[in-house]
């Protein structure tokens, strides 16, 4: 059954194309991976997918409802959420603050405060640093604020952009499993971008290659891995695995 | 000499109260938008005027600030929908189109009441004596308004949900919308409630002096001073330089240097800029662009 769907997604700044004719699939419980070099084009899909950037062609459907255009928070409200790169927490304001805002287009005060709970048992160190500002947070800690920020909106498709960047490979190890354990603990299906491709290969059943803005290749992890054009890309590469 | 200059201290701070309340709608709008709406010094004058004319009608006073704050809330409504939002990209050319606007209302309001002063009779005529300290009681209502307006605008912003989420805009916009928060819309807001505070600094304004089509000339210079030593987008900064104003004013009022109050308070700013660029409490740099 598929969730997310993206149709022919054309999109540039200015006179500059940065994404031409990009298509993808994302089923219910499915974690699916887009792999390429820095500057393919990877985050200004994810953040063309949830309206932060207009599509100059192509459509994003979501559930059978066509949301191409729609703003943010709206895509926000159709349980589309990023967790944007570089994790963009409010600095200045609390844990518990950083928290509640994820959940701002829910109504369910109750559900919102037992969703705060889940997420301190899902990432202790939230609990422990509930009360101090988000900019005091190491960037390891930050990245667990931004995912578990962006889990309170209970989306249905959580985007990941370069959630391990500049983390320790001990860290990527704990977002490895994060991620693994989003669909089982939250029911949402994730989309992932990563430079780090042995964390995208181990966490994701299928994959999309992106160079200079198009899809070049897709398939399933186990395929892909076995191709040419990943290893000349990725696996003799610098990036260290994850698994 | 004590009894004078708690008189002028008084004086001070009913004035820098209504400056204040200029200066927390400046200092919103810029965190939210970027925009430095020079323009706000009319739409105080026209909340005077508004209330002017509704007193003329007959109303009392009370009644006439509540229509001043109405009527100037849906100028900013307007205004902004009409105007600013095609802005938003370029904070820049907003502040220029609040420049016009300062024209274009002043010239507005010529054109239908003249440009002469227009004053209305004290709301408050009591004038209490306190231990040969004589005490207008119309200063300390416009005083005692403005905290109560500024301590609820401040609650709110801290303290609820909205407050919480126009916070996160004003700290970063684009993520505040992958929230789920409708940023445009709290854009709208801000400017309402910026343009409602100007509108009742315009009602107290009128209460307690004539206001002339010119008043908001200084008036915004003023505000616009306190918001910039407080700190550009920073409400708390806004108030405590508000305070500071009221206070400097009153003394040099107090000690006889009533013709040099203005240079004193200008003076003072520039001093507060020298040592600290960025304000008193730290303001935002406005919204990040992406």
């Amino acid at each position: 059954m598929t969730l997310l769907s993206v149709r022919g997604i054309t999109t540039g700044y200015g006179p500059s194309i940065v994404n031409r004719d990009v298509s993808l699939t994302l089923g219910e419980n499915e974690i699916i991976t887009i792999l390429g070099p820095n500057g393919a084009g990877k985050s200004t899909l994810l953040r063309t997918i949830v309206g932060l950037v207009r599509p100059r062609a192509g459509s994003v459907v979501m559930d059978g409802e066509d949301l191409t255009g729609r703003t943010p928070d709206v895509m926000a409200k159709r349980g589309l959420v990023l967790v944007p790169e570089g994790r963009r927490i409010f600095a200045d304001m609390t844990v518990a603050e950083n928290l509640r805002l994820g959940a701002y287009a829910r109504r369910d005060a109750d559900g919102i405060e037992a969703d705060v709970e889940v997420m301190e048992g899902f990432f202790p160190i939230l609990a422990a640093k509930r009360q101090q500002k988000g900019g005091s947070l190491s960037g390891g800690q930050q990245q667990m604020l931004a995912i578990a920020r962006g889990l309170m909106a209970r989306p249905r498709v959580l985007l990941l952009d370069e959630p391990s960047l500049g983390l320790s490979p001990l860290l990527v190890k704990e977002i490895q499993a994060i991620i693994l354990g989003i669909g089982a603990r939250f029911g949402a299906s994730v989309l992932l971008v990563e430079q780090n491709a042995g964390l995208a290969l181990s966490v994701a059943s299928r994959g999309y290659l992106m160079q200079n803005g198009r899809i070049v290749t897709c398939g399933p992890i186990s395929e892909l891995k076995d191709m040419a054009l990943m290893r000349e890309l990725y696996l003799g590469g610098a990036t260290e695995p994850a698994s | 000499m004590l009894p004078i200059l708690i008189q002028q201290l008084l004086n001070g701070l009913s004035i820098a109260s209504v400056i204040t309340l200029i200066a927390v709608g400046v200092t919103l709008i810029f965190g939210l938008t970027g925009i430095i709406n020079f323009a706000h010094g009319e739409f105080l004058m026209i909340g005077s005027f508004v209330t002017w004319l509704a007193v003329q009608a007959g109303t009392g006073f009370v009644p006439a600030l509540v229509i001043a704050i109405l009527a100037v809330a849906l100028m900013g409504l307007v205004l902004e929908r009409g105007l600013f939002r095609f802005t938003l990209t370029r904070p820049t050319n907003g502040f220029i189109v609040s420049l016009g606007l300062i024209v274009v209302l002043q010239h507005v309001v010529i054109l239908f009441f003249g440009p002469n002063q227009k004053s209305i009779p004290r709301p408050l005529a009591g004038v209490w004596d306190v231990g040969g300290v004589r005490i207008a009681s119309v200063r300390v209502m416009v005083i005692l308004v403005t905290i109560a307006v500024v301590a609820m605008t401040f609650v709110m912003i801290t303290r609820s949900r909205y407050g919480r989420a126009l916070r996160a805009a004003v700290e970063d916009r684009d993520t505040a919308a992958l929230m789920g928060i409708p940023v445009r819309r709290y854009i709208t807001g801000v400017f309402v409630l910026g343009s409602a505070l100007a509108g009742l600094g315009g009602a107290l304004l009128i209460a307690l002096f004539p206001v002339t089509p010119f008043t908001g000339g200084t008036m915004v210079m003023k505000g616009f001073a306190v918001a910039l030593m407080g700190g550009l987008g920073n409400l708390t900064g806004a108030v405590v330089a508000g305070l500071i104003l009221g206070i400097v004013e009153g003394f040099s009022a107090g000690y006889g240097f009533s013709e040099w109050t203005d240079a004193y308070s200008f003076g003072l700013m520039i001093l507060v800029l020298l040592v600290r660029p960025n304000g008193l409490f730290g303001g935002t740099s406005g919204p990040k662009m992406a």
